[in-house]
């Protein structure tokens, strides 16, 4: 289980259940730089979705900046150039995909790049059940899930489907997986 | 021009672009194919299918493809956001209204909506829930755009928010994405979809 923040208060929430791993999903990165900041350095490990948070710009000078500065652990995007800059700022890369339809998710795994990402991360998550095996036939990646999971039963059901990681923005759920943190 | 044993379609003289009559059809047969593969066509063309959607076809080719399925009483709508070759703006859509006749496209700018009804065809917006944080505000760029239908992707999610866009947005739906068995297609249905939209074959009925 891997939180999904958006502010310093879902922050919070997230590292009083424990938590030592987090995406930073939505929001603005740069009105909470300096909590994040200071959780990175205490070993904490970031991610962010490129693609939804606001106040970063696609390109190098971002990245470098939540490397070097920032101390973060990874990014996700559906922009696999984006990822490719990343990798040399030896940040995880997680490629995003979306499953929205079959045409759409072909799209995105014949968009996965070179060098391999880290994972790749569907959304949304609750489509990796009925997804899995087309992802299956492309890539051997670890898969993510993320997005629309509200409910502690429907994060095990993407786990069962085959998921690595499963992401949620609801602190109920966190608290039901307290005991079962992110694989590695 | 080459003379051929069978006459290929032409342009239709007159295009229906009426969204009552397709809601009409699709009370009878609540289903449009997506065409993923120009191989389906024909299965598409010989089903009772309302409405053919157009995703991935290179759009300087199209206009046969399109009269074909209007040559046998139904809609043809293209998804102008996928088709190859053709600019995502105004010229895009009057393009495919003027040059090919579209009845419909659809996309999920707002932007193209609004070119669509300046152009008079049926403006079907792609609903995309990848992300439940972003629902809102993807509930609030429809309202902006008020196209003439919603189409929700993928169907998994639509369950979850059928209720929480409704109140929002008095607008017909259909739902497509990873509908593959006819228990996806009842469930949608049973939530108040129109019509569920599918490249699977054996779901045209």
């Amino acid at each position: 289980m891997l939180p999904a923040i958006r502010d310093s208060n879902s922050l919070h929430q997230a590292l009083d259940l424990g938590y030592r791993q987090l995406l930073l999903e939505r929001g603005s990165l740069l009105a909470m730089v300096g909590p994040l900041a200071a959780v990175a350095r205490q070993g904490v490990a970031i991610f962010v979705n490129l693609d939804a948070v606001e106040g970063l710009a696609g390109d190098s000078a971002a990245l470098a900046f939540l490397a070097t500065d920032l101390g973060f652990s990874g990014v996700l995007s559906v922009r696999p150039h984006l990822l490719r800059d990343a990798s040399r700022f030896r940040l995880r890369t997680i490629q995003r995909i979306h499953a929205l339809d079959s045409t759409g998710l072909e799209t995105g795994l014949n968009s996965i790049g070179l060098p391999a990402p880290y994972a790749i991360a569907i959304a949304p998550a609750v489509a990796i059940p009925q997804v899995m095996a087309t992802i299956r036939q492309s890539t051997n990646a670890p898969v993510w899930g993320t997005g629309f999971i509200t409910t502690a039963q429907q994060a095990n059901a993407v786990l069962a489907a085959g998921a690595n990681v499963v992401s949620s923005a609801h602190p109920d759920v966190w608290r039901t997986f307290v005991r079962d943190p992110l694989r590695d | 021009m080459a003379t051929r044993a069978t006459t290929p379609p032409a342009r239709a003289q007159s295009v229906d672009r009426s969204v009552a009559r397709l809601f009409e059809a699709f009370d009878r047969v609540p289903v449009a194919a997506v065409i993923r593969h120009a191989e389906d066509l024909p299965r598409a063309l010989a089903s009772q299918v309302p409405a053919v959607f157009f995703v991935r076809a290179p759009a300087f080719h199209l206009g046969p493809l399109v009269w074909a399925v209007q040559a046998r009483g139904k809609m043809a709508f293209v998804h102008i956001d996928l088709i190859a070759g053709l600019g995502k703006d105004r010229a895009g859509v009057a393009f495919l209204a003027r040059e090919i006749g579209v009845n419909g496209i659809i996309t999920s700018h707002g932007a193209l909506v609004a070119a669509a009804r300046a152009d008079h065809v049926i403006a079907v917006q792609r609903l995309l829930l990848y992300d439940d944080l972003g629902l809102s505000s993807a509930i609030t760029a429809v309202e902006h755009a008020r196209p003439d239908i919603v189409e929700v992707q993928p169907a998994v999610i639509f369950p979850l928010v059928a209720d929480q866009i409704r109140a929002r947005h008095p607008v017909p739906i259909i739902v497509g994405g990873f509908v593959t068995e006819p228990g996806q297609r009842d469930a949608a249905i049973e939530r108040g979809a129109r019509a569920i939209s599918t490249s699977t074959v054996s779901l045209w009925p």
